[in-house]
């Protein structure tokens, strides 16, 4: 897709790059279906895939460039979506398609992907990941500005967000979808709003039971936040320079947690930020009060290096500052969360439907497939072209597109994506189907995800399991060869 | 009890006997940073603004409501009793019950002071624990309110430090010790203490990893002055008692219950927002508090108001602060100037100069005396022409005429200095004793201990300059006396050295400049490390002192001959082992990734590395069989030169020149001709290469030999051109004698 001729001869301000990954931590759903490849971005939140909300979220920005990145084996099927509705609902945006990397190749981190595509990016530049669910109350424009403001004031050349996390009420309390991410621990200043520190995991390993704090850093922001509760959006706007700095840093695979915490390390630390000083020259100059007062001749050349001001915080003028701005969403504006593993995707799914039943009023329109009695909760979603059949039971649950939902199946707190089949009397309580699972009649699943075109046995019980198929070429006949898949299952009682 | 909630109060309020505040001062301070002014009087007796310590700290708590107060001593336990005797405070109708309590000489350490309050069992209630070097106008009945309020919902909450917000740098707080506070924001509930030395200086800051599990989010806070006002329960000396090695209240007693496992006792803080804490802790400190109370920062407490000894003084104008009852006599021609204090009875004769400075009662300042920024006690004569800077002077001193006092210096009392002397800065003189040499007196043996070592005729030569009429000998410096068994790391020399009057520590290790640069001196382990990586892709080679990349320059180079190195290593490899070219160009593409250096690097280094292989026949053999060394490599290994990633056959003939031309090798001809042969070159870039402007020339200090090589290479190509290919030999031996 070439969209040089077309674009404006006035550069717009940014440019996003949106960053598809292979979406390792959702597995079993993203693993591929036959051939066909279930990307990430394409999982559904609220029966819509969830690079539809990123972009949704871009669109008011004013952002029209895009350049969205994706692994190369989803290359066809993003390109088909964007091509088709996506660019009809967004019409003002222009998607550039590129891709990267190899499945077997997982350490390719958001750093060497924008070193990668470094000659693509000619400004500034957001980054945003494909599976960030903002909520209304935060606009990217208010990041954007946030990033204005500061890189004119003191040279500031990159901006992150971070959230709280909702509250862990209905959180599973069990791991059975494997460990949940422990948090990490920054340190942060309130009152200019800046990342400080960042506890990477593998400093967290290295060290003991201490986190260390650099008393140069103490010096700087006397008066210091330290949480565990913030989580990284990364959602990132980022001065051109950056890419440099990149570039330099080739170690740095990830950008959130290597490179991010290497820029907060040497904004405290004077001499490094010398070292990088040439490339570090995004600082436009304002004519502020302290560069009037630097050069009145009050100012003594060479006496002042720190100056105490009313507030008692000590600022130094020495050069372009490296500062991590920081935008912190709380939790009680809206909840903000990233689709990042199983838990995670449940869970907005979740709040999606909250949300919407709270929006409408009413039961649900009839959709015409829909038997007369059929149980559908107000707090569900059902998508089009499904069939559901009398006597089945939705609650609190999401079903997505031409799917088929037997008689007297039961399904609680569970996402279904498209095409899957849930046969008569499956009872399904807090499971995600990837896309065309067969559910059997009279099956019982608690707590399972399943990868796309699982076939789950008529009668078969699983409980907190991750069903995959381990083979495809004995897919036809694999019958009892699940009860090894399911590593962690409690209890199955296969009926063959 | 929430529905009784407006009776509770009204309780509170009633006059309940088991409701009186109680308050401890530790009127010792366990340090010598005051010598030699401390030798003959407590510090909490020393003066500040003409009234000693330990009548401001009363005044301080009185102020705050406390009824009674346990005066903690040690030495000079007489003259303490007689100081509480005589003060105000004592007269019947003030409202204070003061006791002194005089604890045993084996008691070193404020835990030990509180052990000993733990035997007497004077402690009824919840209590006021401050040290005698306060000067305070807090409330701190309301942060005992706060306290107690606190007690009824946590009963594990045992004390309550109060802290007050300032910068980072505060000229009351002292640079030599502060602390990091993890502070629970919600419910100022400490979470962690970091104790924050000068010097040696504390670089990292260590908070538990566990403080999150509880409290998600907290603050960190390094702004906090420690007014060491603490409001402690019943039990803390108690858990004094029962922790024996808890010597230092913060260090010890608040660390160790923060991080013990087994207490489950809370430390809680009061950041107080408004009102004035300081402590005297040393001679810098002594300054910065004179100045507070004589620029009003301490209202109520200040010379004309509420002085606590009662003299009466007159504020003027430049805070200047002058006796009421009129009995200081200035000279016409004297100048006062602002922040200044002076005593009743004293006398400041014509052309004094007396700026910053607090004179005591009945002093003399003779004719043309100058002092500065420095504090005189009682009954002490400067004389004339004396020059006194940022120096504290004891009682009954005479500083002869013309003597000039540096900056720092501690002057004890009764010492007589001049004429004409000179008191080196920061030194610190005191009255010869008998007890120097011989066995000291009872009383004092700790204390002069520090002087044991010093030899009489050392001494001699440090008084040398206090002048003839001197009966004074002067302290060696600290630095000079031998560690005894006493190093705390807070009492340090180089950290004490931030804590002297005077002395803005430009000089010390720990000097402001120095001290950011050695922020990353300070972490070499990982930030050097990795940036040293990035520079270039070597391991450890590179040395670790360089801290920094230094310059892009030198680090561009060094890559370069780092990669030249790496090049040469590998092919010395591929020759030995007889690697395919294949292979060995692999590697070399490779090693160009890696180093990110421009193709004609890696062909200058391949050439260079050909020709060094080479072996050179001495030329009795003759040209013939040097013609078959040449052959042997270029048959070999030529190739490899255009699998590099790229076929530039006029680079190749450059470099070539470039190389035999520096190294001084006699083969270019034979080497050439060989590459022409294995089609490493063809015609066309001989051509292009002898139209070459810069072959001809070369470089400045091998111009000769490019400019032969550019000859022979015409040469060549001129019997090229003719297709004239036997007899190369021939050529190649008239070359070579060329």
């Amino acid at each position: 897709m070439d969209f040089e001729a077309s674009q404006p001869i006035v550069k717009s301000e940014f440019i996003a790059v949106v960053l598809a990954g292979f979406g390792r931590e959702l597995q079993p759903l993203t693993s591929n279906h036959g051939d066909e490849p279930c990307p990430k971005a394409l999982l559904p939140i609220g029966n819509k895939p969830m690079i539809d909300h990123v972009l949704a979220w871009l669109e008011p920005s004013g952002i029209t460039d895009v350049l969205l990145v994706c692994p190369t084996p989803h290359r066809r099927s993003i390109a088909d979506h964007v091509g088709s509705d996506a660019s009809a609902s967004f019409p003002s945006l222009r998607i550039d398609l590129q891709t990267y990397g190899d499945p077997q190749d997982s350490s390719f981190g958001t750093g060497s992907i924008l070193r990668t595509f470094a000659h693509r990016i000619d400004r500034d530049f957001v980054v945003l990941p494909c599976d960030f669910i903002p909520p209304p109350s935060l606009q990217l424009t208010t990041v954007l500005n946030k990033f204005r403001m500061e890189s004119a004031s003191d040279g500031s050349i990159l901006t992150s967000t971070w959230y709280e996390a909702p509250p862990q009420a209905d959180k599973p309390s069990g791991d059975e979808w494997g460990p949940h991410a422990s948090p990490t621990s920054i340190v942060w200043d309130e009152r200019s709003e800046s990342l400080l520190q960042i506890e990477v995991p593998d400093s967290i390993a290295r060290k003991t039971d201490d986190i260390e704090i650099e008393m140069s850093l103490l010096s700087m922001y006397p008066r210091l936040k330290l949480t565990n509760k913030l989580q990284d959006s990364n959602v990132f706007v980022c001065h051109r320079s950056v890419l440099e700095l990149l570039r330099k840093k080739r170690r740095l695979e990830s950008l959130g947690k290597g490179f991010l915490p290497w820029l907060c390390k040497i904004n405290h630390r004077r001499s490094k930020k010398q070292a990088y000083k040439t490339l570090l020259q995004p600082y436009r100059k304002m004519p502020t009060l302290a560069n009037a007062l630097k050069n009145s001749t009050l100012n003594e050349p060479g006496t002042v290096t720190y100056k105490e001001e009313d507030d008692g915080r000590i600022t130094t003028n020495h050069g372009p500052s490296t500062r991590v701005g920081l935008i912190v969403h709380k939790a009680g504006d809206g909840i903000a969360a990233r689709a990042s593993n199983l838990y995670n995707y449940l869970d907005i799914n979740r709040r999606f439907l909250e949300q919407a039943s709270q929006n409408q009023t009413g039961p649900p329109a009839k959709v015409p497939l829909v038997d007369a009695k059929a149980q559908i909760s107000v707090d569900s979603s059902i998508g089009q072209s499904t069939r559901v059949e009398e006597r089945a039971v939705i609650k609190k649950s999401v079903v997505g597109r031409h799917c088929v939902i037997g008689k007297m199946a039961k399904i609680v707190g569970c996402v279904i994506l498209d095409h899957c089949v849930v046969e008569d009397g499956a009872k399904l309580e807090g499971c995600i189907l990837g896309g065309s699972t067969k559910v059997g009649a009279k099956a019982e699943l608690l707590k399972c995800v399943t990868q796309a075109g699982f076939e789950v046995d008529a009668g078969g019980h699983y409980r907190n399991a991750k069903l995959e198929i381990s083979d495809w070429t004995t897919a036809g006949a694999y019958d009892d060869e699940e009860s090894d898949e399911d590593e962690e299952s409690g209890e199955e009682s296969d009926d063959v | 009890m929430p529905p009784k909630g407006p009776a509770a109060k009204n309780k509170d309020i009633a006059p309940v006997e088991e409701d009186v505040i109680q308050a401890v001062i530790l009127a010792e301070s366990f340090n010598k940073r005051f010598k030699p002014l401390t030798i003959d009087r407590p510090r909490c007796l020393l003066p500040i603004c003409n009234a000693p310590l330990l009548d401001w700290t009363l005044e301080s708590l009185a102020l705050a409501g406390v009824q009674e107060i346990f005066v903690v001593c040690r030495s000079h336990p007489e003259l303490v009793k007689a100081a509480i005797k005589e003060s105000k405070w004592s007269k019947p109708g003030s409202g204070l019950k003061i006791v002194p309590i005089v604890t045993a000489k084996q008691t070193f350490t404020p835990g030990d002071a509180l052990r000993d309050i733990y035997t007497h069992g004077i402690i009824t209630n919840d209590f006021v624990l401050v040290t005698g070097d306060l000067v305070s106008n807090i409330r701190i009945d309301e942060v005992v309110r706060v306290h107690k309020e606190r007690r009824k919902v946590d009963r594990d909450a045992i004390m309550t430090m109060v802290v007050k917000e300032s910068g980072v740098v505060h000229r009351t707080r002292s640079k030599g010790e502060s602390a990091v506070f993890v502070v629970d924001p919600e419910t100022d509930r400490l979470l962690h203490y970091e104790s924050v030395t000068g010097y040696p200086k504390t670089k990292i800051a260590r908070i538990p990893r566990e403080v999150l599990n509880e409290h998600p989010e907290c603050e960190i806070r390094y702004d906090l002055i420690d007014c060491s006002i603490d409001i402690c329960s019943v039990e803390v000396p108690s858990l004094f008692q029962d922790n024996f090695d808890y010597g230092h209240i913060r260090r010890d007693f608040v660390h160790g219950v923060l991080t013990s496992d087994l207490l489950m006792k809370n430390i809680y803080t009061y950041v107080a927002k408004d009102g004035y804490a300081a402590r005297v802790q040393d001679t810098k400190s002594y300054d910065a508090v004179s100045k507070d109370i004589l620029s009003r920062w301490t209202f109520p407490l200040v010379p004309d108001n509420n002085h606590p000894s009662s003299h009466a003084y007159e504020h003027r104008r430049g805070n200047k602060y002058f006796p009421r009852d009129n009995t200081v006599i200035l000279s016409r021609t004297c100048t006062v100037g602002t922040n200044t204090l002076i005593g009743s009875h004293s006398q400041i004769f014509d052309n004094a100069v007396i700026t910053s400075s607090v004179i005591g009662r009945r002093c003399k300042i003779l004719p043309r005396a100058k002092i500065t920024n420095s504090y005189i006690f009682d009954d002490t004569t400067i004389e004339a022409d004396c020059v006194i800077t940022s120096s504290i002077i004891g009682t009954m001193v005479n500083v002869k005429e013309g003597t000039v006092v540096e900056k720092g210096c501690l002057i004890a009392d009764e010492v007589t200095v001049g004429p004409k002397g000179l008191v080196k800065e920061f030194e610190r003189v005191s009255k010869k004793t008998k007890t120097l040499g011989a066995a000291s007196s009872t009383d004092d043996e700790d204390e002069d201990s520090e002087l044991e070592d010093i030899g009489e005729e050392q001494l001699e030569k440090l008084r040398a300059d206090l002048g003839t009429g001197s009966n004074a000998f002067v302290w060696p410096p600290r630095t000079l006396i031998l560690e005894d068994e006493e190093t705390d790391e807070i009492e340090n020399v180089n950290n004490l050295r931030l804590m002297r009057l005077g002395d803005n520590a430009t000089d010390s290790p720990v000097s402001e400049a120095e001290s950011v640069s050695t922020d990353d001196a300070s972490s070499p382990s990982e930030s050097d490390v990795e940036d040293n990586l990035d520079e270039s892709h070597s391991s450890a080679s590179s040395n670790a002192s360089t801290s920094t990349p230094a310059t892009s320059s030198k680090g561009v180079s060094k890559e370069e001959v780092e990669f030249k190195l790496e090049v040469t290593q590998s092919l010395e490899r591929a020759f030995e082992e007889g690697h395919s070219v294949d292979n060995a160009s692999v590697e070399l593409k490779t090693l160009r990734m890696a180093s990110n250096v421009p193709l004609s690097r890696v062909r200058e280094a391949v050439i260079a590395a050909l020709v060094d292989r080479i072996s050179v026949v001495s030329p009795e053999d003759g040209a013939a069989k040097q013609k078959v060394e040449v052959e042997k490599v270029v048959e070999r290994w030529g190739e490899l030169i255009n699998k590099i990633g790229g076929i530039d056959g006029v680079e190749t003939i450059s470099i070539l020149q470039n190389h035999c031309a520096t190294t001084n090798t006699q083969l270019f001809g034979q080497i050439l001709v060989s590459f022409y042969q294995n089609d490493v070159i063809d015609e066309d870039d001989l051509k292009n290469w002898q139209r070459l402007p810069a072959s001809r020339t070369g470089q400045v200090d091998s111009a000769e030999n490019h400019k032969k090589f550019w000859v022979i290479g015409s040469r060549i190509l001129q019997q090229l051109l003719e297709q004239d290919s036997e007899d190369e030999s021939d050529e190649d031996g008239d070359e070579d004698d060329e």
